[in-house]
């Protein structure tokens, strides 16, 4: 049959691209699988002795390399989604802004995924690490794949989120808007926990310390993980984006109501 | 509303929609919650958490229910009264549970050797239903804060009695007096936490020796109340929806 006697249908986007959602959770879980093998073979044969060849040649490297990579990598992936900005979200389709929100929910569950790894995964393998092995140095294995990597990794994904939020979904449209307070707060929270890391060091490094988990040294970690209790008010942000734009389908002309469902009612 | 202007074409993909995005909200919220419940949890208790020679009957009884009762309460305050669901608590305690056991197990056995049974996790999943039990049951923050505080506090011990018991069977060692779970600590060598940091059973005055565990948690459980007030508000500030024009 010649192509100009038929219609030729163009196959429409998902709504949810699955093959992103699979990227996003299987790139962190093969990322840190890989790692926590490193960790296993170097850890002990490598990374007991600070001033040894051999934990210059496999951490201090280590620590060089992931933080080469963690700048470029902010800076090519925050630069890209913001050059790429959606400088006309009034002309948006409500089925393109559905799309766009679905794509926003893998961003969060890359950036819940990644802070998995860091707050849980690494930062209570690290308390075990300490209790066994006696630090030598503010570079210990479990700090250069800890707070240099895995806090690095959901910092760089929850600004990115945040970026795409901003930018490219009219519920959170900027310069309508401004920012969102809840955004802000789980992206920034948890980011500080990086910067306290300087008071963690400081600490350390005046007093040797015997690694008591819960010293008072360590409260400054807790108090900027309180800060990603906000994905409370940044999902129902979420969801009522998402009642805005089918919520009539969903509930009904007689139960919807329309307005800001996120909004706490007086 | 037509077609051309309407996100989803039938009321039947907007379920379809809507249910993805129950379940992706779900991991978003269970991994979020999970790691900072834990980073909390873990420099707040964690000691007592970490090692059965540290599961007393006085400070883990005690610190474990005051500062753990904090994430639940915030997160109840929220998705309680915006989303009526009342599981709360359940999914803080399932998050950090999981948090910890993939921990003691990939880290604390594989990487640095520690057997299973030195090192596992506080059980307080119990105590978490309680908590959202209370809360579903009575539909009130004041009550749920006395009631269900109280009770935190006090299904702790008997909770965990059946792991932690057998380890408390005392022993003669070498002459001295000692339990399981000491045994465990002498042989088990952790070299950043001499015997000497070990904060179990602390102080002099034990007139009531035959009742530490009883008293612990009745005074944990008091404290839990007040706590679950405050935090009660500290989640429903964390979870404003405002939007901010200048930072």
């Amino acid at each position: 049959m010649a192509a100009t006697t038929s219609v030729v249908g163009v196959a429409e986007a998902p709504l949810l691209d699955k093959r992103w959602l699979a990227f996003a959770f299987g790139i962190y879980t093969v990322f840190y699988l890989w790692v926590r093998w490193y960790e296993g073979v170097y850890g002990w044969s490598a990374g007991l002795d600070a001033f040894a060849p051999e934990f210059e040649k496999y951490w201090m490297n280590f620590l060089y390399t992931e933080i080469v990579l963690e700048v470029t990598t902010a800076s090519l992936l925050w630069g890209y989604l913001w050059r790429t900005r959606d400088r006309n979200l009034d002309a948006l389709a409500p089925r393109e802004e559905l799309r766009r929100n679905m794509t926003h929910l893998i961003w969060l569950v890359a950036y819940a995924w990644a802070i998995y790894w860091g707050a849980s995964y690494f930062t209570e393998q690290d308390g075990t690490w300490h209790q066994t092995i006696v630090r030598d140095t503010d570079f210990t294995p479990s700090h250069i794949i800890e707070f240099y990597l895995s806090y690095p990794i959901y910092i760089i994904t929850g600004y990115a989120a945040m970026i795409y939020a901003h930018t490219r979904l009219p519920y959170f449209d900027y310069r309508k808007k401004g920012l969102s307070l809840p955004y802000l707060i789980t992206v920034v929270g948890p980011f500080m926990i990086l910067p306290n890391v300087g008071l963690n060091e400081w600490g350390h490094t005046f007093w040797f310390m015997e690694e008591l988990f819960v010293a008072p040294l360590h409260y400054g970690f807790v108090f900027f993980g309180w800060f990603a209790l906000s994905i409370l008010g940044l999902l129902l942000q979420v969801f009522a984006s998402f009642a805005n734009l089918m919520g009539r389908e969903l509930c009904g002309e007689s139960v919807y109501r329309g307005g800001d469902a996120a909004t706490w009612p007086e | 509303m037509s077609t051309t202007t309407s996100a989803v074409r039938s009321h039947a993909e907007a379920v379809q929609v809507s249910r993805m995005v129950d379940y992706l909200g779900l991991f978003i919220l269970f991994f979020v919650l999970t790691g900072s419940y834990h980073i909390h949890g873990m420099l707040t208790m964690g000691d007592w958490d970490f090692w059965a020679d540290w599961k007393d009957r006085r400070l883990w009884v005690t610190v474990y229910p005051i500062v753990m009762i904090t994430f639940p309460a915030a997160v109840q305050a929220v998705i309680w009264e915006r989303l009526r669901l009342p599981w709360g608590a359940t999914v803080c305690i399932l998050g950090i549970l999981f948090g910890e056991w993939v921990n003691r197990y990939f880290n604390f056995w594989m990487w640095t050797y520690f057997p299973i049974n030195f090192v596992f996790p506080t059980a307080a999943v119990h105590m978490a239903i309680f908590l959202d039990v209370v809360l579903m049951l009575s539909g009130s923050y004041l009550f749920t804060a006395v009631i269900g505080g109280l009770g935190w506090g006090l299904l702790l011990y008997p909770g965990n009695w059946p792991v932690v018991g057998p380890l408390h069977v005392p022993v003669e060692y070498n002459g001295m007096l000692m339990s399981i779970a000491d045994i465990q600590g002498y042989h088990y060598v952790r070299t950043g936490t001499p015997e000497y940091i070990r904060m179990v059973e602390k102080g002099t005055l034990r007139t009531f020796g035959k009742d530490v565990a009883p008293v612990s948690a009745f005074f944990s459980g008091f404290m839990s109340i007040l706590i679950y007030f405050m935090w009660h508000f500290v989640g429903r500030w964390f979870g404003n929806v405002r939007f901010v024009k200048r930072t």
